[in-house]
């Protein structure tokens, strides 16, 4: 028998009404299970639905068609085994970095002395020693990817939803956190669903990589990463088996890609 | 609060010497526009006493600035005016209170419950489109010539500023930071107070400013139509006698009050919305 996925999507397609009034479809039929403990990365064109994905599994809205389980369980409301890490900044810009960071334990009704102490000890280990009582709009973008980042893994989620969550970072930057986020997800090896554009970063960090096709998305195709672990996102690149992955996914995905841009640009 | 939320990414880590420099800069500039503000009400002043003392404004209809002065002095040395202060103070204050915790109650309400909202809507236009003045009398009959009947007035009036200011601010929420506190599993009572309230506040407290004024227009308007305390009171008796001085010395002592409060307000709005980014 096979083990219950983390997260399964059963023919589920979204549909949207634009200002226009016109329906307007952003999914079709998308259908397939994550197993728990996989790091997935899904990639497709700008604007192909990767964010409305990861909505639709994190219970932020409900498909019109098809039906996502998680753990087994059709969703009917927030998915309480996941956290978000949006695209966009999320943290309550009124709170300090602190209480940020706190409202995940506090929300489960963990006693403020004990959130705040959890609280401290996830800073500190993203690297924001100091911080804590900043408020958002005093970091810098990188430092508040940090801050979401512990204010997301705090409460110890079974599966992590992450939309492009470097993709606003420069490169260097980009890079630490990379590895940083490998290294934490190497002690706990949760379910991981991890949206981006850019399929080097997929490659690098993931187990497997979702090829989304240019709207409508469907799911174009599953492409299993065989690269050796622990790794480091600057040097798994150098590998030969990169390489290899990398033209041959791209070659399905540069298709879409111009799908899409020719779609755009008539 | 847009800005704030969906601004570019700005240069990693300001430094704090260069925000130093443009407080600075904003603090000499604030200085210049105090003594601009000084120098224009004394003027006015000046020539408003230069046309009474040369008779081009007729003192009997425009008092004089001295004069003025000179009674507001009477009354507080004498404390005759204390009492009448203390009246409209607690009546404008009871009105400012009750209409703030009931304006922040519906407006919550009615953002959060969409059919009240939509129920309730052409009522709450109604009543805000009614010339508030005109109940006063009404409630001069249901209160009494005492208190609650001027208190009443003023709730009426902060109200509903405070209400739709409370419902905008609800309904600007960003959307991405309400799903981001909902994904960590905020209840929705955690929701309102964690999100909805502080992201409403900006909206809150630019009703307060407005509010203010409103609740002792309320005050003075209803101890005027019908009352034996207040500065509304005093002024109604002046007016009476045809004693422009006292009118003017009563409206005047009513703007001060009104700033010292409105300065608190701004202050306490300062301390609050501290965690924005100053532009
Ligand atoms: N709430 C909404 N109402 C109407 N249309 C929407 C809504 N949300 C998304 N869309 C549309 O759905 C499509 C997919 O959006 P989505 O944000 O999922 O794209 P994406 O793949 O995440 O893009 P990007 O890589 O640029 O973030 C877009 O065409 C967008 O205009
Ligand atoms: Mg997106």
């Amino acid at each position: 028998m096979r083990a219950i996925p983390a997260v399964a999507f059963e023919g589920v397609t979204i549909r949207f009404r634009a200002p226009s009034g016109e329906v307007h479809t952003v999914a079709r039929d998308i259908s397939f299970d994550i197993a728990e403990g996989t790091f997935l990365a899904i990639v497709g064109p700008s604007g192909c639905g990767k964010s409305t994905l990861l909505n639709a599994a994190a219970g932020l809205l409900f498909p019109p068609a098809g039906r996502v389980l998680v753990f087994g369980e059709a969703l009917a409301g927030i998915n309480k085994h996941a956290t978000y890490l949006f695209q966009q900044d999320a943290l309550l810009p009124w709170r300090s970095v602190l209480d940020n960071v706190m409202l995940g334990p506090l929300f489960r009704s963990m006693p403020r002395a004990a959130a705040m102490e959890e609280a401290r000890r996830w800073i500190e280990r993203v690297g924001l020693k100091g911080f804590e009582d900043r408020f958002p709009h005093q970091l810098s973008g990188g430092m508040r990817k940090r801050v979401a980042v512990a204010q997301s893994w705090i409460v110890n989620p079974r599966i992590l939803l992450m939309d492009e969550p470097f993709g606003a970072l420069d490169v260097q930057t980009r890079q630490i956190m990379e590895n940083e986020l490998l290294g934490l997800w190497q002690e706990t090896r949760k379910t991981v669903l991890f949206v981006t554009h850019d399929l080097e970063e997929a490659i690098a960090l993931a187990d497997k990589v979702a090829v989304l096709s240019a709207g409508p998305a469907r799911l174009k195709g599953v492409y299993e990463v065989d690269l050796p672990r622990p790794r480091d996102v600057a040097e798994i690149r150098l590998n030969p088996e990169f390489n290899r992955l990398y033209t041959r996914i791209w070659a399905d995905l540069r298709e879409e890609v111009k799908r899409s841009y020719d779609a755009r640009h008539p | 609060m847009r800005d704030t939320l969906d601004k570019a990414p700005e240069p990693l880590g300001a430094e704090d010497g260069k925000l130093a420099t443009a407080s600075k800069r904003r603090k000499a500039g604030r200085g210049v526009i105090v003594a601009l503000q000084v120098a224009t009400f004394v003027m006015l002043v000046a020539i408003w006493q230069a046309l009474s003392v040369q008779q081009i404004l007729d003192p009997f209809f425009f008092s004089r600035p001295s004069d003025i002065a000179l009674r507001l002095w009477e009354w507080l040395t004498t404390g005759f005016i204390w009492e009448h202060l203390a009246t409209t103070l607690i009546e404008a204050f009871l009105a400012f209170a009750i209409g703030t915790v009931i304006g922040v109650g519906f407006g919550l309400a009615f953002a959060r419950v969409d059919l009240l909202a939509a129920v309730f809507d052409p009522y709450i236009r109604i009543l805000n489109a009614l010339p508030r003045v005109i109940l006063a009398p009404i409630f001069l009959l249901w209160f009494g010539l005492g208190i609650a009947s001027k208190v009443a007035l003023g709730v009426t009036l902060v109200f509903f500023v405070v209400f739709f200011n409370t419902y905008q601010g609800v309904r600007e929420v960003d959307l991405v930071i309400l799903n981001n506190a909902r994904m960590l599993q905020a209840t929705d009572h955690q929701l309102l107070r964690h999100v909805y309230l502080p992201s409403a506040m900006a909206w809150i407290f630019s009703s307060l400013h407005t509010s203010i004024g409103f609740a002792l227009v309320g005050a003075v308007v209803g101890e005027y139509l019908g009352s034996a305390r207040g500065i509304g009171y005093v002024v109604a008796q002046s007016e009476g006698v045809f004693d422009t001085t006292g009118v003017f010395a009563g409206l005047l002592l009513t703007s001060a009050v009104v700033l010292c409060v409105d300065l608190g307000i701004e202050r306490l709005e300062r301390y609050l919305l501290r965690w924005r980014p100053r532009a």
